[in-house]
């Protein structure tokens, strides 16, 4: 059985977000939801100051506090690291996204079909729908209907429902598939590097390998699979910049 | 690509839909999946790739889009293109958005109300809004073709179709350039001969000076981003070293091992001081300067160029003397075995002095402890980044690569907007001397420019420049204001509303637009307000009802965004060489048509499509399907599938499918293979760099400026043709004190130009306009993060003042004198603009003081900034 | 005697009569209670957007706000109602007797509030309850607080004010009328014999010695929801479940304390429900508070030395910051009612308007509290760098929340107005005999 680990490579991210665009496309995440985030920090002051970005996924923790805290099981970890969220099991209590100590999660608090952009796109618009059959978003992603692994269930990239919650998934119905996240596919200068790290052959082992990689709140004892190479472990003397429109 | 098929579909919906369905609806929450809410889902799914290139962008990245029953669900980077290799940046990820957006102009519209205000519009057939545009033009063509002004924007791809466009109508040309990196252009062209700016040859360079690259932002030569950031994480892991000199670290990111918090305006003391540096501590790479620069030219001691005339008649030459030291006279360069660089030497009774000689007496003052004031970088500094150049260009050594020996001056300079400020051309003229004194132009791992030494036209043309009596064109080509000229639309702008001062007689009556927003994306924004509105009639192309539609097109023609052919393009990294087409991945959407289908079926109205001379005959000549490829030119007389034009075009290249090729997702990108060292450097061309000897030293500039003195220029016209690169202080530095700052623009990486604010998912990652200060001054200024400010910038020449407000936002890492504005914003035809602020380009001027020698635009302005303000 | 217009003699404290003033009662409370369901529409139909709450991090919010604050306060409630009742059973505090069934009533009351409350939490509310039955998982701590408090602890306290109420019910029964039907099925066939009266005896006071442990457990697990999340500072630490349940137990008998003294005057029930109650319940609350002020220095030692950056920047936020006020408040409504009720333990002279001005200004405490543990350490407590995030509840939170003030007042208010909510005396049977 694989698991499934992903690298971050800070000293070859540039901060540019297309993991964050690739992900919102690829999994029809709705406004201001990133399952992929990427932080722009700014460090002292001129003209000694530094920057550095730090992308975060969901850490698809082996120790996961979610998972734990779950009532009833819509948070699940699975056997080859991955840790999802089954929309149809989901009672939107929200404690998951509180025991995160990522900040990961994100909630459907309205109907996603009236939060695709709908400030000032209309997507019933009819010579819209006369092209899109009335699909919303238009580039909605028809993978996310099928069921998968093992327990043959949904994952939240299927089920973006009001009142339900939500998160990376590591593109499961694309690794399903033996494709890369589209994060990783996407990232301009590969900092993002994804695979089975039980396998030692794989070039995310090779890299874990080469070099010593760090997790986020080592200190929490999640476990997570997302691990960072270069740069180092962020703390709250860096003044996050350029933040993008996060609240609806 | 996993392939969903109607089967496993209906199979797998029905599990969804029986173990979840009672799940699924309890209270208001039913789950909305594609077999509930699509219509899409009840017909098979059909699911297939169709190779493409990016639409947003400036550098075409290659890209493969998934398609679900006809309809594009997603855009991925194509593997095999050599430029992104499989990946995408954010814009590119987001452009699915724009193609489905239903506030695209659907049909042609023709406006209802007065121009120079918001448009009223109505729907207009194809037909009709052809003909009117055709009749309009066609009676201003009919007088005076160069009346009619065709401008484009931001191009895409290889511009046959606009060329041969504007060639059958015999139409005006104007582009964006001027406001792009083109002063650079003229500078490498005149003194190198090649057609870019200024990068690193990565795969080799251990120190980069990072000269206003916009690194994690923005492009740097030629491309638009994620090409040189893929080869600078590479070489920084090889080693590279990267000294950034950006008045804003946000530019640099993480990347930058230095930061020379540079004063806006002032690169061209910096480099000066480089310059000195380098010859006062020796750093020359004499048989470079000696063999393949004119810098063992003989100056006399009026800065012209001694030269001795050989041939008789039509044969007669002129030819340039240096002093050869082995014959101990002066001779033809040519005919020189070791020329002299330095001392002076009296030749029938004048003292001439090799080139290179006047110029280290030239730059003799530039110290960097003089350089250090103007800069505000400490002289320590500037001395110890020449030093760094100087000693790692490691002159003398070679490398071999692919097996042929080539100069090796790990060290290299990427520029590119930099050279938008007033004084661009003797900056780039300077910057480009620093890697010239090292030898590191053409070097493994030193400067390149251009992805090969072809020779641009311009370098022959810039020989002898010419300075005309007026009347002038409207561009002031040839005139005694910019006898280097790369035509800016400011200029233009200026003239129409004065032509008298310019000695311009005849001005452009009707326009037609394409792929253009002066209105919003070019400064000064008064100046296009005050001029766009004298056209007689204005046609637009653009998907978009762009700001400058919105105010003055009489018709506005629907383009197609993505969905559309376009081509051929360049897929060259510097590396790797080879080209590739965009393969449209839907139809065009709502009544829109791709650019070509929209000129021929103009040109077919106008009775110029056909026969000799008309459209398609320029289209042939313009893809090069002439003369020996004549027998791939398209039927001149019948009007062609836009697919042929490409068809043919393929097979011209020695690619026996044709289109088909491109339209073969596992195929599509056509790679000639690995650029070859004696195609990649210049030592290594045949002959070396292309042929043309390096204008070190500019005799023709000086010889403008005794041309332009003599029909009467006034100096702040003549001032910076020199011989040699020389300083002054910018004309913003004399407004008064109060302007305390200085402001400039930059892009940011979610968006393009004045193409992308109104995307929503981009629009949601750098939702607006900002004024970017340090908190040092906004404390001065008693600012806060978040408050509104008012921007109010000076033309020190005109005394005109301009405001706008904007929201403050405290930023570490820019000078304390700067205020940095992102330019993407400023638009209002789009819901989504809405509240998203103004753009700098209502601040900044154009004109003199404000535009280069060359006529390009400066984006630098004095400002003073204030609390308060209305948004 | 008081008759009934149709002649029929009165039931005991005002049972079935429902005078001007309760008419106005009802029409008010089912005014708000309207309009907590007009808000509770809002929220199904448009989503939680209409609440103030927001995810955690990037979007700069509180996940958990109002509802959750409020789940957790009257859950608190409810544990003083039930202690109170089982303390009362366990040591026969005899003049207490008369509050014991009010006390439960307000357990009850509560829960229902507490349970409803977490409902309108939820993204799926209906959902909440079906995939709990279906797939609950004990591990987890909010299973328990569901559970546990709110089913099994509804549960016990139910079955206990039944049989508590049984011989009441009986003794009610006998009398005609349109509450009748409902007093006979409470009696279920009661018929007051001595055998009965020891088993019911027996009953609660083992009822009552098991609730004790289980509404430790219970508190404690509510205290657990928080306190075993590494990942939200501020919530983290072993103090965090007793000083849940010492703050339940304040906020509770404050409760108490008011609904007795509201009772009393409406009923005139001065020679039931003796001063000496109230000061046993003045008392009490002062332990409790003494505890749970006890527990505050301690948490406020660490909030000053608290020495993690996000530590420091969220008791930044609650003791000069954006929470001041709230915390401070809070602090104030608890220190006040301490000095007053140890003044009056001192002069051994209580006073029945301290008393319930103490009940009420510990309850605002109580709530303040609640809150400041559910969304501080949500707003200001992420561990990466975030930025500081920010919750102010919607007019739906609102809303809600005193919709659901009000469906209790209303519940306690029907209940007063159909069942004796003081245990029936000699000659209050005496004249349903007659
Ligand atoms: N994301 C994105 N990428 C783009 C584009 C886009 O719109 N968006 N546009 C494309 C196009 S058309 C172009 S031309 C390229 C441009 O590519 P770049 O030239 O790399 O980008 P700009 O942001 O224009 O660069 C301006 C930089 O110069 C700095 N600067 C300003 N004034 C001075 C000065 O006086 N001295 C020095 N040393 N630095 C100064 C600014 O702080 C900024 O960092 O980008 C291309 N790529
Ligand atoms: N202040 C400031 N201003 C700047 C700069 C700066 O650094 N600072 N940078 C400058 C630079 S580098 C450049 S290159 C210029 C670019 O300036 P422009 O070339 O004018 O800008 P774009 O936004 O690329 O394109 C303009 C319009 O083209 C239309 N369009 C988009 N796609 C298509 C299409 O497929 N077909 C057709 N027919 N039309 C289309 C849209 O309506 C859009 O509004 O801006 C310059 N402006
Ligand atoms: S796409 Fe890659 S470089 Fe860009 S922000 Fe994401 S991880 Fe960093
Ligand atoms: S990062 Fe958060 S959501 Fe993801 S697995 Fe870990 S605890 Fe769960
Ligand atoms: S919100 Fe959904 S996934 Fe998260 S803990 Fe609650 S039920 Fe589980
Ligand atoms: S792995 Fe997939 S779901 Fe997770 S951040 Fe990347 S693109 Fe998004
Ligand atoms: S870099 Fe430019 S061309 Fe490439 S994907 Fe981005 S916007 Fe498109
Ligand atoms: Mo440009």
């Amino acid at each position: 059985m694989a698991k499934y680990g992903m690298v971050v490579d800070l000293e070859r991210c540039q901060g540019c977000r297309a993991c964050m665009e690739a992900c919102k496309v690829e999994n029809n995440t709705t406004e201001s939801m990133f399952w992929m985030y990427v932080f722009r920090f700014e460090e002292g002051t001129y003209p000694d100051t530094k920057m550095s970005f730090l992308p975060r996924p969901c850490q698809h923790c082996d120790n996961a506090p979610c998972v734990k805290v779950c009532p009833v099981g819509a948070r699940y970890k699975r056997e080859d690291g991955i840790v999802l969220t089954d929309p149809d099991r989901c009672i939107g209590c929200r404690y998951c996204s509180l025991a995160c100590p990522y900040g990961v999660n994100y909630f459907n608090y309205q109907k996603p079909q009236d939060a695709y952009y709908a400030l000032g796109i209309d997507w019933e618009d009819p010579d819209v729908t006369s092209v899109t059959g009335g699909v919303v978003p238009p580039y909605k992603n028809p993978d996310h209907d099928l069921l998968y692994g093992e327990e043959q269930r949904r994952t939240a990239g299927g089920g973006h429902a009001k009142g339900v919650m939500e998160k990376c998934t590591f593109c499961v119905h694309r690794v399903e598939n033996g494709m890369l996240p589209a994060c990783v596919e996407t990232c301009p200068t590969n900092a993002l590097v994804f695979g089975d790290v039980s396998d030692p052959d794989t070039p995310i082992s090779r890299y874990v390998r080469a070099r010593e990689p760090w997790h986020l709140l080592e200190e929490t004892g999640t476990e997570p699979s997302v691990m960072y190479v270069g740069g180092k472990p962020p703390t709250l003397a860096l003044t996050e910049i350029e933040r993008p429109k996060a609240r609806v | 690509m996993p392939k969903v098929t109607r089967r496993t579909f209906v199979k797998t919906s029905a599990v969804a839909a029986g173990g979840t369905a009672l799940a699924r609806n309890y209270l208001f929450g039913p789950l909305d999946t594609v077999a509930a809410e699509s219509p899409l889902a009840l017909q098979p799914m059909v699911e297939d790739v169709v190779p493409t290139t990016c639409w947003i962008g400036k550098q075409d990245c290659g890209m493969l889009a998934r398609r679900v029953d006809g309809r594009v669900i997603k855009f991925e980077g194509h593997p095999a293109n050599p430029r992104n290799a499989g990946t995408l940046c954010p814009k590119g990820q987001a452009q699915i958005v724009a193609l489905y957006d239903p506030n695209r102009v659907k049909w042609p519209l023709i406006r209802t109300n007065a121009k120079g205000a918001t448009g009223e519009w109505r729907r207009a057939s194809w037909d009709e809004a052809l003909q009117l545009v055709a009749d309009q033009v066609n009676e201003v063509r009919e007088r005076d073709p160069k009346a009619v002004l065709w401008q484009k924007g931001r191009s895409k791809a290889k511009k046959f179709y606009d060329d041969a466009f504007v060639k059958s109508l015999g139409s005006a040309k104007m582009g964006h350039g001027a406001y792009c990196s083109d002063v650079g252009y003229r500078v490498l062209e005149y003194m190198i001969g090649t057609h870019a700016v200024l990068h690193p040859d990565f795969r080799y360079c251990d120190y980069m000076l990072s000269w206003g690259w916009n690194i994690t932002g923005a492009g740097g030569n030629k491309t638009c981003w994620l090409q040189w950031p893929r080869h600078m994480v590479e070489a920084k892991e090889r080693g590279l070293t990267i000294t950034h000199i950006d008045p804003r670290l946000r530019s640099a990111g993480p990347f930058a091992d230095d930061w020379l918090a540079i004063r806006p305006g002032t690169d061209l003391a910096m480099a000066l001081a480089l310059c000195h540096e380098l010859v006062a501590q020796g750093f020359l790479d004499r048989p470079y300067l000696s063999t393949y620069t004119n810098a063992p030219y003989l100056v006399k001691p009026d800065g012209s160029v001694a030269k001795v005339t050989v041939g008789e008649g039509e044969e007669a030459e002129e030819l340039a003397l240096v002093w050869d030291e082995d014959a101990g006279a002066a001779v033809p360069f040519a005919e020189a075995t070791s020329r002299a660089l330095e001392g002076s030497y009296e030749i029938d009774g004048e003292v001439l002095r090799p080139a290179f000689e006047v110029f280290k007496e030239h730059i003799a003052q530039y110290s960097p402890e003089w350089a250090a004031p103007i800069t505000d970088l400490p002289a320590e500094k500037i001395r110890q980044v020449a030093t760094d150049f100087g000693e790692k260009a490691q002159i003398g050594s070679t490398l071999v690569v692919d097996g042929v020996e080539v100069p090796y001056r790990p060290v290299g300079i990427m520029a590119y907007h930099v050279a938008q400020q007033e004084l661009g051309f003797p900056t780039l003229q300077a910057m480009t001397m620093v890697p010239m004194l090292v030898g590191a132009m053409g070097a493994a791992g030193g400067q390149l420019s251009d992805y090969s030494w072809k020779i641009h036209k311009n370098y022959a043309k810039f020989e002898k420049l010419t300075v005309d009596d007026p009347p002038y064109d409207y561009f002031l080509n040839k005139s005694k204001f910019f006898p280097i000229n790369t035509g800016l639309p400011g200029v233009v702008a200026k003239v129409m509303q004065d032509p008298a001062k310019f000695g311009v007689e005849k001005l452009p009556e009707v326009a037609i637009l394409h792929m253009v927003n002066p209105l919003n994306a070019f400064p000064s924004q008064p100046d296009f307000l005050a001029s766009y509105g004298m056209f007689k009639f204005v046609a637009v192309i653009s998907p978009w009802l762009s700001e400058t539609a919105d105010y003055f097109a009489d018709v506005v023609l629907p383009a197609a965004t993505i969905e559309k052919y376009e081509g051929p393009i360049s897929v060259n990294n510097q590396y790797i060489d080879g080209s590739t087409l965009r393969i449209p991945p839907m139809d065009p959407l709502f009544e829109s048509k791709g650019e070509i289908d929209i000129y021929m079926d103009l040109t077919e109205k106008m009775g110029l499509l056909y026969g000799e001379d008309g459209y398609l005959y320029q289209v042939n000549k313009a893809l090069g399907l002439v003369d020996d490829k004549a027998e791939f030119g398209v039927d001149i007389n019948s009007k062609p599938q836009v697919r042929d034009i490409f068809d043919n075009w393929a097979r011209s290249e020695g690619i026996e499918e044709g289109v088909a090729y491109f339209e073969d997702p596992g195929k599509s990108v056509y790679i000639k293979g690995p650029v070859k060292p004696t195609k990649m450097y210049g030592y290594a061309t045949d002959p070396p760099f292309g042929g043309a000897i390096h204008r070190f030293y500019g005799e023709s500039l000086l010889d403008a400026q005794n041309q332009m003195k003599e029909k009467g220029a006034e100096a702040i016209y003549y001032q910076d043709y020199n011989a040699l690169p020389t300083w002054r202080p910018p004309t913003m530095d004399s407004s008064p004190a109060e302007y305390d700052l200085y402001m400039i623009s930059y892009k940011l990486i979610e968006h393009k130009q004045a193409r992308t604010s109104f995307v929503p998912l981009l629009a949601e990652l750098a939702p607006g306009a900002r004024v970017d200060i340090n908190p040092v001054t906004a404390n001065r200024l008693g600012i806060e993060s978040g408050d509104v400010v008012t921007v109010e910038s000076h033309n020190a020449v005109t005394g005109e003042t301009r405001s706008i407000a904007l929201p403050a936002v405290m930023c570490e890492g820019i000078r304390p004198d700067v205020v940095g504005i992102p330019h993407h914003f400023g638009m209002w035809t789009h819901p989504v603009n809405e509240g998203q602020g103004s753009s700098p380009n209502e601040l900044y001027f154009t004109g003199e003081g404000y535009t280069t020698n060359t006529a390009d635009q400066s984006f630098h302005v004095k400002v003073r900034v204030r609390k308060g303000g209305e948004l | 005697m008081a008759t009934t217009a149709r002649g029929r003699p009165a039931l005991p404290q005002g049972i079935g009569r429902v005078t001007p003033g309760w008419w106005a009662f009802f029409a008010a409370t089912l005014i708000v209670l309207a309009f907590g369901i007009v808000a509770i529409i809002r929220e199904l139909t448009a989503g939680m957007v209409a609440t103030g709450m927001r995810d955690v991090g990037t979007a700069g919010g509180a996940t958990w706000g109002l509802y959750i604050s409020m789940v957790v306060y009257f859950i608190g409630v409810s544990f003083a109602g039930i202690t109170v009742a089982a303390l009362i059973r366990i040591f026969d505090i005899e003049r207490l007797r008369p509050i014991a069934r009010m006390a439960e009533l307000l357990t009850i009351v509560s829960l229902i509030l507490g349970a409803f409350a977490i409902l309108v939490d939820l993204g799926q509310p209906l959902r909440g309850i079906t995939n709990l039955f279906g797939f609950a998982r004990p591990q987890s701590p909010f299973f328990g607080t569901f559970s546990l408090v709110i089913a099994g602890y509804l549960f016990a306290s139910i079955v206990y004010l039944y049989l508590g109420g049984r011989r009441d019910a009986a003794l009610m029964a006998k009398h005609p009328g349109r509450l009748q039907r409902f007093h006979r099925w409470w009696a279920a066939g009661y018929k007051d014999t001595e055998a009965e009266r020891r088993r019911h005896y027996q009953t609660s006071f083992w009822l009552a010695l098991g609730i004790i442990p289980l509404l430790i457990v219970a508190h404690s697990t509510l205290g657990f929801v928080f306190g075993l999340q590494v990942g939200r500072p501020g919530w983290y630490g072993t103090l965090q479940a007793p000083a849940f349940v010492a703050l339940a137990g304040v906020s509770g008998v404050g409760h108490i304390i008011v609904l007795a003294a509201i009772i009393r005057r409406l009923l005139g029930a001065q020679r039931r429900i003796t001063m000496e109650a109230f000061s046993w319940l003045g008392r009490f609350l002062m332990v409790l508070l003494a505890v749970y002020l006890y527990f505050m220095v301690v948490e406020l030692l660490t909030l000053l030395y608290a020495t993690p950056e996000v530590e420091k920047r969220l008791s930044d936020a609650l003791l000069t910051g954006t929470y001041a006020p709230i915390y401070w408040g809070s602090v104030a409504a608890l220190v006040l009612p301490m000095i007053a009720l140890m003044w009056q333990a001192l002069a051994r002279r209580w006073n029945v308007g301290i008393l319930v001005a103490s009940g009420v200004l510990v309850n605002l405490a109580a709530i303040g509290k609640r809150y400041l543990v559910v969304v501080p350490s949500q707003t200001h407590g992420t561990l990466l760098p975030y930025e500081v995030g920010s919750y102010s509840p919607s007019w739906v939170e609102y809303g809600v929340v005193l919709g659901l003030f009000a469906l209790g007042a209303l519940l306690v208010g029907l209940f007063i107005k159909s069942f004796p909510v003081l245990p029936l005396e000699a000659e209050e049977e005496v004249s349903v005999d007659a």
